[in-house]
């Protein structure tokens, strides 16, 4: 099943106002929003929904009160959605909207949706670094770095969801929708990769009681560290707070700084994740500090070394 | 040494207000006005243990402003006391902070 990633992810929350504050801060593009919410998108047109908690259009909510209301799958084409709602259809209710998607939700209660992706192509450069051993990415007289240099989110990456079960959650996503394991966190949960991408993971499950089961985080992809840096940079100076981070993951490789919200979980910039296919096997560890990361540092303001030059001082 | 961090005046009542973090260290410690008087914490959530908890500057309360939550993933607790009434740290409280208001309507950093 050709399923790409998630196209959208949809929240119900209290504050539509300081919600969507914060997504413009981190650099989202704010699409047809009013008060009562709207789209905000990364630049190739993926993003997150924001309602308000009452809205009667969203989905009906978990059982937690969780503000994650929907999870939005863009596929391929026609053919994988019939291939979905058929597979679905076998044991639960499938819902074909007019809009040509389909609606439905997984073994724990998630509501999902399946559509033709609406993700725009990108045409960007990555990161580019220059090494010694190796080709100059960037030519000479270009420079890699300035201040106000764009740093905006690129796609949507992936959403992290608390679940009581991971056996049954991976399960769902393996055997139902063609998900594949790519690396295991013991005791945590798996990262999974659905078959029309090659990024790492774009959904990951940690266990948890039932009475926590909802969203983690959801991280946007970033056209590179130093753009991750910057961006992180700027959204503290805007008086918003780091939780971990900035740091490289080790399963998946990916950077990532994660922050504090007003959606009910964090928020992740992330950057230059490993890509696999079908030939890779998964790795599994325990989950700990040590298996989390290669390294993780910490934000601090801006400093350098300063004063009279020594012998000087007086 | 009592360590002069602002007039209780300079924080509207009912609203939550960080300082910190101090001496080199690592967290904030963050006071909420009721009236008169003052709640201090350390701002350490005991769900992960050491975890900021608001998601911007100052925003350590709910929309109704009558409890603390933590953002990271809502636990909620009580202004007065601490105690988790909601969420991830149940049973556990947050760690008060020496943090005083003196008669002349001073809050002061003691230690
Ligand atoms: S870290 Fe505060 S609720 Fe989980």
């Amino acid at each position: 099943m050709n399923i790409i990633g998630p196209d959208a992810l949809v929240f119900g929350v209290d504050d539509v106002e300081a919600c969507a504050k914060y997504l413009v801060a981190f650099g989202l593009d704010p699409v047809g929003v009013d008060e009562k919410g709207g789209r905000f998108e990364a630049l190739d047109g993926t993003g997150i929904v924001l309602r308000r908690r009452g809205d009667p259009s969203l989905p009906a909510p978990l059982e937690t009160g969780a503000m994650l209301r929907q999870i939005v799958y863009g596929v391929a084409d026609e053919a994988t959605l019939g291939a979905v709602a058929d597979e679905l259809a076998r044991d639960r209710q499938v819902q074909r909207r007019a809009d040509g998607g389909i609606e439905a939700t997984d073994d724990h209660g998630f509501a999902l949706r399946f559509q033709r992706t609406i993700r725009r192509k990108l045409d960007l450069p990555g990161e580019r670094v220059n090494a010694p051993g190796a080709p100059a990415q960037r030519g000479v007289n270009q420079i890699g770095v300035w201040q106000d240099m764009p740093a905006k989110p690129r796609t949507l990456s992936h959403v992290v969801c608390f679940v009581p079960d991971i056996a049954q959650a991976e399960a769902f996503y393996v055997n139902r929708l063609g998900f594949k394991v790519t690396d295991r966190l013991g005791n945590s949960g798996p990262f999974l990769r659905p078959a029309g991408t090659n990024d790492h993971h774009t959904l990951f499950f940690i266990q948890t009681p039932v009475y926590m089961k909802g969203c983690e985080h959801f991280a946007f992809h970033m056209g590179g560290p130093t753009e991750l840096m910057l961006a992180g940079s700027r959204f503290i100076k805007a008086g918003y707070q780091s939780f971990w981070g900035p740091g490289r993951h080790k399963f998946g490789s990916n950077w990532f700084w994660y922050f504090n919200s007003p959606l009910g979980c964090h928020v992740e910039y992330d950057a230059d994740m490993d890509q696999h296919d079908d030939e890779w096997a998964p790795r599994e560890t325990p989950m700990s500090a040590e298996a989390a990361q290669a390294f993780l540092f910490e934000h601090r303001e801006k400093w350098a070394p300063g004063g009279p030059p020594p012998g000087m001082g007086r | 040494m009592a360590r002069f961090l602002c007039k209780l005046d300079d924080i509207a009542d009912g609203e939550a207000r960080a300082f910190g973090p101090f001496d080199g260290g690592r967290t904030k410690a963050f006071v909420v006005r009721k009236g008169e008087h003052i709640h201090a914490y350390w701002d350490a959530c005991p769900h992960y243990g050491d975890t900021p908890m608001a998601w911007r500057t100052d925003a350590y309360l709910n929309a109704a402003g009558d409890r603390i939550v933590c953002a990271s993933h809502g636990a909620e607790f009580e202004i007065e006391t601490g105690r988790c009434l909601l969420g991830a740290a149940l049973g556990k409280s947050l760690r008060p902070a020496p943090i005083e208001a003196t008669a002349n309507g001073e809050l002061v950093l003691k230690g």
